[in-house]
This record gives structure tokens, C-alpha cells and sequence, in this order.
């Protein structure tokens, strides 16, 4: 790939976030594509040095607010018709009301999501309390006398304590891999807005 | 390396190649690979991201026929070096702390 193909594919790439942007990184690729020529590399090589287009995407992406994203994509390409304001307004029941149930039903999943992952610590601590009372029980049967019943409880105490740091480190593990999802959908949304306008 | 603290210390890379007169984006990147791996796509941020909190300022000289772009450091960014230096101490002097521990054992 020469520098020409590498910097359209970038343009390409970027399209959705503003044009302003996109010069901007497309400037400064060029330059260190030039630089690295200069340097005495050939045409690809320099252009090899700067690694993968998609890299370039995601990191852009994770980057640049969504707000900005929806506010290119909305706006329009040229000035609006009469008659398409008059669309735009007399649809609005219908539009607005399609919009808000699409972001309800992602933020209703996400809230599933995150409501699973409290359930699941809830268990994890009502393990852990189940295993402290038992500790205190068997503590209470043992000055009691009552040796046999206290040692049946301290081992369920004991099962109970292994439970819950079992599920601790699960629990972890999932909260982590949550919160990673999350970014990764968040970047999934906003490479809706540039993608569709690559495929057009 | 964990990624904030990588951030951070990128930062300070950047700004401390450019402390001593004004530096382009690959030279940056030559000058610190030595220290610490930098791609064009995270310098760019860097570089973003020192502008907008008025690190740096930018200006574009014609080099052999086109233009490219300048970095020149600020006074804030040579506060925020002597900053990082401060804090540092810190964290070194932790760091003592924590090998002289872990030999005694």
C-alpha cells in the first residue's frame, strides 16, 4: 500500500466524525509517512511503520464523544426541503417514540446485566453471613456442652466460608468482565455511525 | 504497565522531548523509543490531549516542500514536568521501601 491508498483508506475509514477530524489525523499520518521516508525507508515501509488502519479507528473512536458522532450523522448534508421539515415534524410522535423504546430496551439490558451481577454478589455475602453465624453458633454450642452439634455446624460454617470465596472470585472476574464490556459496546455504538457511512 | 499509570508517564514523555526546543511527531516517537513504546496513533492523543489542557502549542513550518507540524512546550507543561518530578521522589522512595522489604524476609 503507498501512501495515497493508505491515507484514503484512513479518510474512508473515519468517515461518520467530523470532517474536520478527519483532515486533521489524515495531515498527520501523511507527515509521519513523509518523515519516515525521509529517513531513507521506501513508500510501503513507512507506510507499514504506521500499523493497522483499524488500530487508528478504534483508538479515534474511543476518543471522540459520541454526542459529536450523532450530531454528524443527523446533520444534514444540505439545506432541508420545506416539505421534509414538515415530514420531520408531523412524524415526531412517531420517530421520537421509536427512538426512546430503542434506547430503553439497551439501557433495560444493560441493567440486566448489572442486575445479575448484584444478585450474584448478594450471594456471595449472604454466603459469607451464613458462614460468620455459624462460626458464632457453634462457638455458643460448644460452652454450652453441646459438642457434637457444635462441631456439625463449625464444618457448615467452614463448607460455608469456601462457598463464598469461591464466589468472590468469581464475582470479581465477572464485574471485570463487565466493565470491559461495557467499553466495548460503547465503542460497538458509536462504529455504528461511522460504518454505515463506509457501506453507503 | 498498567494503562493509567502508562498514560500518565506518556505525558511526561512527551513533554520532556519537547522541553528542550520544539520537536515533530517522528522524531518524538524515535526520540523516546529508546525509554518507552509509543504508536502514532497514541502519540496523536497525547498530543490532543496536551494542546487542549494548554501543554503545547502547535504551529505548521515548511520542511523540504510541505508543511509539518511543530510542537512547542508551554509554561504549564514545564510545570506539570517539575510536578511530575515531585511526585516521583515519592513513589521512588516507596519503592526503596518495598525492595528493602521484600529482602529482608
Amino acid at each position: 500500500m503507498n501512501k495515497t491508498e493508505f491515507l484514503n483508506k484512513l479518510r474512508t475509514a473515519l468517515n461518520g466524525i467530523p470532517q474536520d477530524d478527519i483532515e486533521e489525523r489524515v495531515s498527520f499520518y501523511g507527515e509521519m509517512i513523509d518523515d519516515r521516508m525521509e529517513e531513507g525507508l521506501t513508500e510501503e515501509e513507512a507506510v507499514s511503520g504506521i500499523g493497522p488502519i483499524d488500530e487508528i479507528v478504534t483508538q479515534t473512536l474511543s476518543e471522540v464523544p459520541l454526542t459529536k458522532l450523532v450530531k454528524e450523522k443527523v446533520k444534514p448534508k444540505r439545506e432541508l426541503r420545506a416539505w421534509e421539515i414538515v415530514l420531520i415534524i408531523l412524524g415526531f410522535p412517531l420517530w421520537f417514540s421509536l427512538f426512546v423504546a430503542a434506547f430503553a430496551v439497551v439501557l433495560s439490558l444493560y441493567i440486566v446485566l448489572w442486575a445479575l451481577l448484584i444478585s450474584l454478589w448478594a450471594v456471595m455475602v449472604s454466603f459469607a453471613a451464613v458462614a460468620l453465624a455459624g462460626i458464632a453458633v457453634s462457638v455458643v454450642l460448644f460452652i454450652k456442652g453441646f459438642i457434637p452439634h457444635g462441631i456439625a455446624v463449625l464444618g457448615v460454617a467452614i463448607m460455608f466460608t469456601g462457598f463464598s470465596i469461591f464466589l468472590a472470585i468469581g464475582c470479581v472476574a465477572a464485574s471485570k468482565g463487565v466493565v470491559r464490556l461495557t467499553k466495548k459496546i460503547f465503542i460497538g455504538i458509536k462504529s455504528l455511525f461511522i460504518k454505515k457511512e463506509t457501506a453507503k | 504497565m498498567d494503562i493509567q499509570l502508562k498514560r500518565g508517564l506518556l505525558d511526561v514523555c512527551v513533554l520532556a522531548a519537547i522541553k528542550n526546543g520544539d520537536s515533530y511527531g517522528y522524531k518524538i516517537i524515535k526520540d523516546l523509543n529508546p525509554y518507552i513504546e509509543l504508536s502514532e496513533s497514541t502519540l496523536y492523543t497525547i498530543l490532543k490531549r496536551l494542546e487542549a489542557a494548554s501543554m503545547l502549542t502547535v504551529r505548521s513550518a515548511e520542511h523540504d516542500g510541505r508543511l509539518r507540524k511543530y510542537y512547542h512546550i508551554t509554561d504549564a507543561g514545564v510545570r506539570r514536568i517539575a510536578e511530575f518530578k515531585e511526585e516521583w521522589k515519592e513513589v521512588i522512595s516507596v519503592y526503596r521501601f518495598v525492595i528493602m522489604e521484600d529482602q529482608h524476609e
